[in-house]
């Protein structure tokens, strides 16, 4: 920060004209690390409120004081408050003796059926049963992608080609996994614009008809401004859209999966607009284009690199 | 394209300041922020936003600006000029008729390569040129099947390999072939990389040594962030991008990291993709595309009055 750093002594307020400038630069550097620019002014702001009035403890200086609040802020809100544990889930599903699913869904290509054979791979190497289900029936190669996945992996896939009712396909695939011994089923879906109706009627259909364990929203480390869209129009419309038959209980994003970590240098404000807006946990991390390049989120590391 | 809150946005502020009967600096601050915002909610570049900022502060003498109406005028004027000259990137190539060309593409992991590669080939198809397509992609799981398949529906000849790895050999190979075939447009389909993995971008200059495109088109999705910026400029350094192509402009993304695109690389952009479907495919003209990134689908007019 350039601006100068100011001492005083103990006991006097924090005021607004104090702190304003310094989140205003706070601001601008959150949003050069490509946090969207809504939830950078809502950091901000709701920093300003908490901050305004506050007694300062002797020899701290401003900057220290609102650099202080921006960092435990960030902590907060990338620590989920919930934990999802998926291979315990997974684990605990196969001693009840069921399939436990999990459905990755997103806006087109950002790597919706690669984290998800990667995920496999991840379950496969803890001792679990997996099964590749390919319900992008419209996408071309979409099938040919997945199967090429699960050949290398060498687990099965269960496909029915293209154009088919996507939602069907799950469910005969879910079926077909209780029938042959299958502990997880890694759903694959059609990329889709969270503004296409009938498409999103759709995915709402394949979800509420199959219920899965998990609803794995895939989201990319490059994509801008629109993380916030594309995070609340996911968890609305699966809700609003929901058969009436299910409208008791809606089910809406569970998790993010973040992807290409890798692509973005210290610019990895994305993952904080979307934990933001949708309060979901991230569970997995995508970081390259193999099979073991999957993490799990270190919340200090984001925090450092959006500080930095 | 949802541009309609961030118009009623900067109308808000604009209406605020032609009610104004006398405009002063805190005025036209106030009003320039609010652009800047709607800017940077669309994605443009945090920097480019100041400079933009900084510019327009200067181009404007207060002196000038009477009555709010016309300081209204005169600043959205300054705006659009400023943002449509960050835009142009030059005169975008065309193939032309009798010359046989290579194009190639490349571009980010899943930012639309194939897929506009496809909808490239079918709008050059439908104006009477002879194309084809050359997967050199032998990273990525189904590449192969993706680009056959999409070349198969928009009746295209296409080549490729399920089980050579090497894309060089594959480029090399696919391209002679239709240069002896007399096809007039050989696009060269290549995989996703990024700058953070030299071993990819030193693949993509092979690629481009051994097919020698008269154009090199770098794909972006019209969704990227403040990435965006840097990642053009590295493959603008490693090949020589001739165009851009903005994908997925049928999202809510406003599609702003184009400037930054455009601005590193220095080159114009020639088409827009609006859908998945291969006729989703627009010519691109950069003052609509300014008008819509604003939020001001009238804004030519106003600027003509
Ligand atoms: N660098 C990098 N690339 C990735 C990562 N995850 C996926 N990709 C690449 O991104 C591209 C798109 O991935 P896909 O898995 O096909 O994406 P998708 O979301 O299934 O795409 P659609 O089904 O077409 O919507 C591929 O080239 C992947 O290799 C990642 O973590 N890092
Ligand atoms: N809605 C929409 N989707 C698009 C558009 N262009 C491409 N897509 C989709 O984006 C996803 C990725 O497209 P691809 O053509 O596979 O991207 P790519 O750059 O070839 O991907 P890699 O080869 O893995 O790097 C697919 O689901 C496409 O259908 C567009 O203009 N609008
Ligand atoms: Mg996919
Ligand atoms: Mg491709």
């Amino acid at each position: 920060l350039s601006q100068a750093i100011r001492f005083a002594s103990g006991g006097t307020e924090l005021d607004d004209q104090d702190i304003a400038p310094i989140l205003e630069t706070l601001k601008g550097r959150l949003m050069g690390k490509n946090v969207a620019e809504e939830i950078a002014s809502k950091l901000c702001e709701s920093i300003r409120t908490s901050l305004v009035g506050k007694k300062r403890a002797a020899l701290s200086s401003i900057n220290g004081i609102v650099e202080g609040a921006v960092e435990d802020a960030l902590v907060r809100i990338l620590t989920p408050k919930k934990q999802t544990d998926v291979l315990r889930e997974a684990m605990r599903a196969k001693s009840d003796g069921r399939v436990y699913s999990i459905v990755f869904i997103g806006v087109n290509g950002v790597g919706k059926s690669t984290n998800l054979a990667k995920v496999a791979h991840w379950l496969m190497g803890h001792g679990l049963k997996v099964m590749l289900c390919a319900c992008d029936t419209f996408r071309s190669g979409a099938v040919e992608q997945l199967r090429t996945h699960a050949t290398r992996l060498g687990i099965p896939l269960f496909e029915r080609g293209y154009e088919k009712d996507p939602s069907s396909v799950a469910r005969e695939g879910l079926k077909h996994a209780a029938a042959t011994g299958i502990d997880v089923v890694l759903v694959d879906t059609a990329g889709r614009m969270q503004d296409n109706e009938p498409l999103m009627r759709a995915l709402a259909k394949l979800v509420h008809s199959n219920d899965p364990d998990l609803v794995l929203f895939v989201g990319e480390m490059l994509v801008g401004n629109d993380a916030v869209d594309q995070l609340t129009k996911f968890h609305q419309k699966l809700i609003d859209l929901c058969p009436v038959a299910k409208a008791s209980k809606p089910r809406s994003v569970d998790a993010i999966c973040l992807t290409k970590y890798d692509t973005v240098d210290d610019k990895v404000g994305a993952a904080l607009s979307m934990v933001y807006v949708s309060g979901a946990p991230i569970v997995f991390v995508g970081t390259g284009q193999s099979y073991q390049d999957l993490r799990k989120l270190s919340v200090k590391n984001f925090v450092d690199q959006l500080m930095r | 394209m949802v541009l309609t809150e961030l118009g009623a946005r900067l109308s808000g502020a604009l209406v605020k300041m032609s009610k104004s009967s006398k405009v002063d600096q805190d005025v036209v601050d106030a009003c320039l922020k609010e652009i800047c915002t709607a800017l940077l909610q669309a994605d443009v570049n945090v920097r480019l936003v100041k400079q933009l900022q900084t510019n327009v502060k200067m181009s404007l003498n207060l002196e000038d600006l009477q009555s709010g109406f016309n300081a209204q005028r005169i600043l959205q004027k300054s705006v659009f000029q400023e943002l449509t000259r960050l835009m142009d990137g030059g005169k975008p190539w065309v193939p032309k008729k009798g010359k046989q060309s290579v194009v190639m593409f490349v571009g980010l992991q899943g930012n639309g390569k194939t897929t506009t590669c496809t909808k490239y080939a079918y709008h050059y198809k439908r104006k009477g040129f002879k194309v084809a397509m050359v997967c050199a992609d032998t990273f990525r799981a189904g590449a192969f099947d993706q680009l056959k398949q999409n070349a198969t529906k928009a009746r295209v000849p296409f080549f490729g390999s399920h089980t050579e790895t090497d894309p060089v050999k594959i480029a090399e190979e696919g391209v002679e072939r239709f240069r002896t075939e007399k096809v007039d447009i050989i696009i060269v389909d290549t995989s996703g990389r990024h700058k953070q993995e030299s071993a990819l971008f030193e693949e993509m200059r092979n690629i481009s040594e051994v097919v020698q495109p008269n154009n090199v088109i770098y794909v972006m999705d019209g969704a990227m962030g403040q990435a965006a910026h840097d990642q053009a400029l590295a493959f603008r350094d490693t090949v020589d991008v001739g165009s851009i192509i903005v994908t997925k402009m049928d999202g809510h993304a406003k599609g702003g990291g184009a400037l930054s695109a455009v601005a590193a690389t220095r080159s114009p952009v020639c088409f827009i993709g609006t859908g998945e479907h291969m006729d989703e495919f627009e010519p691109f003209e950069a003052e609509s595309f300014v008008s819509r990134l604003l939020g001001l689908g009238d804004f030519k007019g106003l600027m003509n009055k």
